[in-house]
């Protein structure tokens, strides 16, 4: 690819970047506060984390089943999808919190925090979906 | 303080993300999420560093927890599943799941072990 084509791809990229950049900041500002109000004491379920990949993942089954539905802008997808929900939820504190318990010796609260999280997350982005679709 | 400088951070990390998996994603032929998954393992293996690294100033470990949160999730690692899996439950929902998942929390563990 030439410099040109570059320069060209990234002009095209650019207003999407920015829908991402400004979704993230709410997302991660939201995730903040979240996890402000909700610390982990050492060695306990990780709550704060887990209601946010849950809320997360209703979210975005619920956004995705909306979008199709309805006409949304073409930046729709960028700063709600990627960048509000996409920052807002996050595997590596969820895959740090698995290893500290483990580490901790807390391996009953390590499983039961991995299962409920992904099940959750999985049923919870079904709930949503369902719940876009059937408002019409 | 602490809640502005993981906001900026995170929303690097978003960039970093979108930016990263639609080029991994781009360049890959196959429909299976492997952008996703790459952000993901990745960011699980620096979060352990991070972690492990205990000499970081706690601004420093605020930014970069910040960072690695935002660019790693969970939301559009459940969609894809979800996707791979419909319409009845396929073997490759089964893989992105279970690979994400063993593979990231083995790579925190040895991003840890590095720096710890």
């Amino acid at each position: 690819m030439t410099s040109r084509q570059y320069r060209s791809n990234y002009r095209r990229q650019l207003p999407a970047l920015v829908a991402v950049v400004g979704g993230g900041l709410i997302g991660s500002a939201a995730r903040a506060i979240v996890g402000f109000w909700l610390p982990t004491p050492t060695g306990h379920f990780p709550t704060g984390i887990f209601v946010i990949n849950i809320t997360g993942s209703f979210l975005i089954g619920l956004y995705l089943a909306r979008r199709e539905r309805a006409a949304v802008a073409r930046l729709s997808l960028p700063f709600w999808a990627i960048g509000v929900l996409g920052s807002f939820t996050t595997f590596s504190a969820f895959s740090l919190d698995v290893l500290r318990l483990l580490t901790e010796g807390q391996t009953p609260t390590a499983v039961v925090y991995v299962v409920s999280s992904t099940v959750g997350g999985l049923v919870a982005a079904l709930l949503g979906q369902r719940v876009g679709q059937a408002a019409g | 303080m602490n809640i502005l400088v993981a906001t900026v951070a995170g929303a690097l990390g978003a960039m970093c993300r979108y930016l990263a998996s639609g080029t991994i994603q781009g360049r890959s032929r196959s429909d299976f999420p492997v952008g996703t998954l790459a952000v993901n393992l990745s960011g699980a293996f620096l979060i352990g560093l991070v972690a492990g690294a205990t000499q970081l100033n706690s601004t420093a470990s605020v930014a970069a927890l910040g960072f690695l949160g935002g660019f790693t999730t969970f939301s559009t690692w459940m969609i894809e599943t979800i996707r791979l899996g419909m319409p009845a439950l396929r073997a490759r929902a089964v893989v992105n799941l279970t690979l994400t998942l063993g593979a990231g929390i083995a790579l925190t563990a040895a991003g840890y072990s590095l720096t710890n």
